[in-house]
């Protein structure tokens, strides 16, 4: 895929629209799921549009030193982030007395209200993400909701290898503290 | 708050997470074992990640799709037509110098 990915890339960078389209039908679930994920389903839509806007403009800027879906990645977050600069001061970097703590939920197979409660949680995650610091946030998400290694994170938000880590790490702690509010709310309403 | 407790919570995050060292996650781990707050953390983690891995991957909607290749058709149309017009203004230029320059003016524009 990441061969062919160059050679389309090449492609549509010498304005061949039939390999440009081929590139957004394979990518655009990773581009449309890491805006969802970074900005939420609301602004997902009109970043993705902007992602791809980018990514025609920027091809003939691709030389192929990384894979095709790693600048994509960057763009993607970049698109992402620079809709969020604004935001970055709101993260909670401190808890009550009382640690964080998100209760466990019993799983039963076939059962509607798992089911249910698992979708309520699902809702939870997404609000409690926004309020994580965008950049941090957005390391989270890569690290742990794509899986990609630490040097690829690093890579594609353009920061060293440790600050990535560090990046990851407080969203981490970040997201626990707002989901373990957000789960104490849902119990008291 | 004092700082060496958001820490802790990182570092407990961390274990979860199975990125430590493995003399830290010992360290790690004995905590665990003494401190039924640092047990309620770690379990917290390991549920909050569970819930991150298994977060469904929504589609991309038609209408981005079809957006953003229709962008780069329209895109793709005008550049060819920049280079079209373009071509046809440089070779109207090099036409008009060609004319204007190299022609022989004759014998009256050589004053004989």
């Amino acid at each position: 895929m990441t061969f062919e990915d160059q050679n389309l890339a090449k492609k549509a960078a010498e304005g061949n629209v039939e390999a440009f389209a081929q590139l957004v039908r394979g990518h655009s679930g990773l581009v449309y799921r890491l805006a969802t994920r970074i900005l939420g389903v609301d602004e997902a839509q009109d970043a993705s549009q902007e992602v791809w806007i980018r990514v025609w403009r920027n091809l003939p800027t691709f030389r192929g030193d990384s894979a095709f879906s790693t600048w994509l990645y960057k763009i993607t977050v970049n698109t992402c982030l620079s809709t969020r600069r604004k935001e970055q001061a709101r993260e909670a970097r401190e808890f009550d007395e009382e640690p964080p703590y998100i209760p466990a939920v019993a799983n039963v197979e076939n059962d509607p209200e798992t089911a249910v409660l698992a979708r309520e949680r699902r809702e939870e995650l997404f609000h409690a993400l926004e309020r994580v610091r965008a950049e941090h946030r957005a390391a989270l998400v890569l690290r742990h909701m794509e899986g990609l290694s630490y040097a690829e994170v690093a890579q594609i938000l353009d920061v060293p290898d440790g600050t990535a880590k560090g990046w990851v790490s407080r969203g981490r702690a970040a997201l626990l503290v707002v989901l373990s509010r957000e789960s104490d709310d849902g119990r008291s309403r | 708050m004092a700082p060496n407790r958001w820490e802790l919570l990182e570092k407990i995050g961390a274990y979860a997470a199975s990125e430590l060292p493995p003399d830290e996650a010992r360290q790690v781990e004995r905590m665990i074992l003494d401190d039924p707050q640092a047990l309620g953390l770690a379990e917290s983690y390991l549920r909050m990640l569970a819930l991150l891995g298994e977060e469904e991957a929504p589609q991309a909607p038609r209408a981005v799709i079809d957006y953003a290749i229709r962008r780069a058709a329209v895109s793709a149309f005008f550049r060819q037509a920049e280079v079209f017009f373009a071509g046809i203004g440089r070779a109207y230029v090099d036409a008009f110098v060609h004319y204007l320059g190299p022609r022989d003016p004759g014998p009256a524009g050589r004053g004989i």
